[in-house]
């Protein structure tokens, strides 16, 4: 005992815990904390939108032909939309709607992706020749077609505008945690849990899944940015949310009809997604230089 | 001492990281003199490199901030000299050999290429310029300087095309191009395998006593200085503990730091080395016989099978219960392969292992298997996954061994205590802690199904040499109290000498040698064996005299040539 606290070097001395390191790495950078804040404040606005929206009623089947098409004031801070609605308060429903969309989409699309990723990156051979040809094939069909196809068939909602979304999600997860895997296999430790008669599940799963995890959240908070837009374009083209639920894309297609006069109708729901994105991108690139990984 | 053409005076050099200032440097001051060799040693982490880098102007700032001090070079002040004056001084003032001559090259270029970029910058910092084929001539005579024999395919090459003794004398070379007056050598030849390492020190001390340059020598290994130096610095933690020529440090050390290391240092011959004998009587364990493995050679775009690797072949031994069994060998000898085929990893191409009474194929695999025989790796940086705390780690044997889970801290408590490690590193993460603690948990992760047979692949090579020695002396503790039988792979044949009662030497897959290691060590018969023992750099003259010796012509038949492509 003596020898070891004589030779052995003392890496005592970083007194800081690595959520310490993190967190100061995290509070120096400044797309990191913008993007939190605002990804914060989206947030808010979707889970307390009943407090939050001026004119709670105008999320609905509202009609107020008196203050129709009146610009930004006061009283409507984003103006209002051809049957009289708060656009504000529609903006702030929007939200629910898209970070459902998000959390539905990302909920199935990334569990089955990095599983398909871990298995295909950990067993090689016939099962990685399988799965990654199979998701190569998926990422080669045009994403919109794909989601006008399947909208197309089944009947457009919201239900079927996520599944559509997430049949074409996952493959980017697939690849990712695929080459992530493929590079950790090289390490001792995989091969050292094969000599502790670790099983198959427990060395995907318990020993190479944590390696991926840093990498996964960058991944999903840049993702949940392009599924909100992908879910826009999608109600855009009339294939998503249906009217009167007020979603982002659709309001911005409504609203283009008014254009140039009527900017804000249009112009109020598409900066509406423009914000939400920007945060989620700032803090996945924030995420990313915090936890230096790759995506 | 000559005027001093480098002198390094009270430099304090410090880093803010994470909003912590902590200082790096305390008041560091050297010489190195005009043609003089002299050395800078210490553990990694004493500063040996930052000093470096302060040298040559590449620290990066901030985090380091140079706080006080002076380097002057020739009489001129580095740290306020200007940026143009300062490149002026890079290659023809100041040159620097790096560590890993594979990451020191960029893989897409050709080494013609490469060359000619670093004469034709060099040019134009001095505001000269020379034609192409004045620049190749000059290219083509450094390289036959560097004593590589055909520089015209040479500089067609591509870095991986040449062997790592090579790339090593084409980045000496590389440096040699604007003739330095100081060339600072880091670490040179430790990335290779010890007989090239010592072609690469002798052309160093012939380049030094040709053109009369300094060398400055930054390393941890003690045998080298003893090769290379006229003067030595010892460094640790940030400061110079001691200096001296070469004779007052290895003669008579006066520091404790320096005394230390010239004690954990293994001997290779003489009082100091320890004999290790194997007094159980049990018998044979381990059993192998006519043991081969191929690895198929592929190429192409339809992975086609061109060649056979035979990696290890026709291997026969036996390892007694209760043996310290050393398999050396340098990279490439397959001495990884064929333990990695004990542990079951690999299967056999031909020939079959048997352990205790039953053959490694009918129980490779089972739970019963693995409480006979584990491993410990190389690099525990590698071998313990860096998002899992050490309890979680240790925990998995014990899971698929059928262990009862309720007894699992208590079992990993035991295990911290057995690898003198305190409790309460079980929560902690592999980053927290140092080299030499991981190491313990490594081994400590293979003991903790009770195995009877452990196979250390390198076990103290990633470590530094003070902390080798503590680990060693663990593993030896740990083999009388457990009654182990370590099967011991390794380049470093001093430390087999004092570690094993047994060793073979493995050469290009086969088994070149093997027997009681005193016998092996005093009267080595292959001569790839002698050309390994006699190509270690030893701390003793009377060492040095009982090495074995080797003709030219032997030695270039078992080594493959570092000066010529083939």
């Amino acid at each position: 005992m003596s020898s070891f606290s004589q030779f052995d070097d003392d890496r005592q001395a970083r007194s800081l815990t690595s959520r310490q390191m993190a967190w100061y790495r995290f509070s120096r950078n400044p797309s990191a904390l913008v993007g939190s804040a605002i990804v914060l404040s989206v947030f808010i606005a979707a889970v307390f939108a009943p407090y939050i929206a001026t004119s709670p009623q105008s999320a609905g089947a509202h009609v107020d032909f008196v203050n129709r098409h009146a610009p930004p004031s006061w009283e409507f801070l984003f103006g209002t939309d051809n049957v009289g609605r708060d656009i504000f308060s529609r903006v702030v429903y929007g939200y629910r709607i898209s970070l459902g969309l998000v959390v539905g989409v990302l909920g199935v699309a990334v569990p089955f992706g990095v599983t398909l990723g871990l298995a295909a990156g950990y067993f090689g051979g016939r099962i990685e020749f399988a799965i990654m040809r199979f998701t190569d094939i998926m990422l080669a069909i045009p994403p919109l077609a794909m989601a006008l196809a399947i909208t197309a068939v089944l009947s457009p909602n919201l239900i079927n505008a996520m599944i559509a979304i997430t049949l074409l999600w996952w493959t980017w997860h697939t690849r990712l945690i695929y080459r992530i895997v493929k590079a950790q296999m090289a390490e001792d430790y995989v091969e050292a849990a094969k000599v502790a008669g670790a099983s198959h599940f427990h060395i995907m799963f318990r020993e190479l899944l944590p390696n991926c995890v840093s990498a996964i959240s960058v991944k999903i908070s840049l993702d949940a940015g392009f599924v909100i837009l992908f879910g826009a374009a999608l109600s855009f083209l009339g294939l998503g949310v249906q009217p009167p639920t007020p979603d982002l894309g659709t309001m911005v297609s409504t609203g283009a009809e008014y254009l140039p006069e009527r900017w804000w109708e249009a112009l109020m729901p598409g900066l509406a997604i423009l914000y939400a994105i920007l945060g989620f991108n700032l803090l996945g690139d924030g995420l990313r230089d915090m936890m230096d990984v790759e995506v | 001492m000559s005027e001093p053409i480098l002198d390094i005076s009270g430099l304090d050099i410090s880093f803010s990281t994470y909003g912590q200032r902590s200082q790096i440097l305390h008041d560091v001051s050297m010489q190195v003199g005009k043609g003089e060799r002299v050395a800078l040693i210490g553990q990694s982490g004493s500063g040996k490199t930052v000093t470096m880098r302060s040298i040559i102007g590449t620290l990066p700032m901030p985090p380091a901030a140079i706080d006080r001090g002076s380097i002057r070079f020739e009489g001129v002040e580095l740290l306020t000299l200007g940026k143009r004056a300062r490149n002026r001084l890079k290659g023809t003032g100041i040159s620097i050999v790096l560590q890993d001559p594979l990451l020191s090259f960029n893989p897409v270029l050709s080494i013609g290429r490469q060359m000619d970029d670093v004469v034709r910058f060099a040019d134009v910092r001095l505001g000269t310029s020379r034609e192409k084929s004045a620049r190749r001539h000059h290219i083509f005579e450094v390289l036959r300087h560097v004593q590589l024999a055909d520089p015209e395919r040479i500089c067609q090459a591509y870095p991986m095309m040449l062997s790592g003794g090579m790339r090593q004398r084409v980045l000496i070379a590389m440096a040699l191009l604007n003739s330095p007056r100081l060339l600072i050598a880091d670490e040179p030849g430790t990335a290779l395998d010890v007989t090239t390492q010592q072609e690469i020190l002798i052309l160093l001390n012939r380049l030094v006593d040709e053109t009369g340059m300094s060398l400055m020598l930054i390393t941890h290994n003690l045998g080298v200085v003893r090769e290379m130096a006229d003067r030595v610095y010892v460094m640790e933690r940030g400061r110079i503990v001691e200096s001296g020529t070469r004779e007052e440090i290895f003669s008579q050390p006066k520091h404790d730091y320096t005394k230390n290391l010239m004690r954990a240092v293994p001997p290779l011959y003489g009082e100091g080395v320890k004999n290790v004998c194997n007094d159980t009587d049990v018998g044979p364990l381990i059993q192998i016989s006519g043991l081969c493995k191929d690895f198929p050679l592929r190429r192409g775009l339809f992975n086609r099978q061109y060649g056979t690797n035979h990696a290890v072949n026709d291997v026969t031994l036996t390892i007694d219960s209760g043996d310290v069994f050393g398999i050396a060998g340098e990279s490439g000898s397959g001495k990884t392969t064929l333990a990695k085929m004990m542990l079951g990893l690999f299967d056999a191409t031909r020939g079959e292992i048997t352990i205790g009474k039953d053959s490694l194929s009918s129980i490779a695999g089972t739970p019963e298997f693995r409480k006979l025989i584990q491993i410990v790796y190389q690099n525990p940086g590698s071998s313990l996954n860096p998002k899992r705390s050490v309890a979680d780690q240790l925990s998995v044997p014990l899971i698929f061994a059928g262990f009862d889970r309720a007894a699992i801290p208590a079992r990993i408590s035991q295990l911290l205590e057995l690898v003198d490690l305190p409790a309460r590193y079980a929560s902690m993460y592999p980053h927290e802690l140092s080299g030499g603690q991981k190491q313990r948990v490594a081994i400590a992760r293979a003991l903790s199904v009770d195995p009877k047979i452990i196979v250390l692949d390198e076990p103290t090579s990633a470590l530094d040499v003070l902390i080798q020695n503590v680990v060693i002396d663990l593993l030896q503790r740990l083999r009388e109290e457990l009654n182990l039988t370590f099967v011991f792979i390794s380049h470093d044949l001093s430390l087999m000498r004092n570690f094993c009662n047994r060793v073979a030497i493995m050469f290009r897959g086969e088994i070149c040698e093997q027997g009681a290691t005193a016998d092996v060590f005093a009267d080595p018969q292959h001569p790839y064996t002698r050309a390994l023992l006699g190509s270690i750099p030893v701390l003793t003259d009377e060492e040095a005299a009982q090495k074995p010796t080797i003709e030219a012509s032997e030695r270039q038949a078992v080594l493959s040539s570092t000066t010529t492509l083939n």
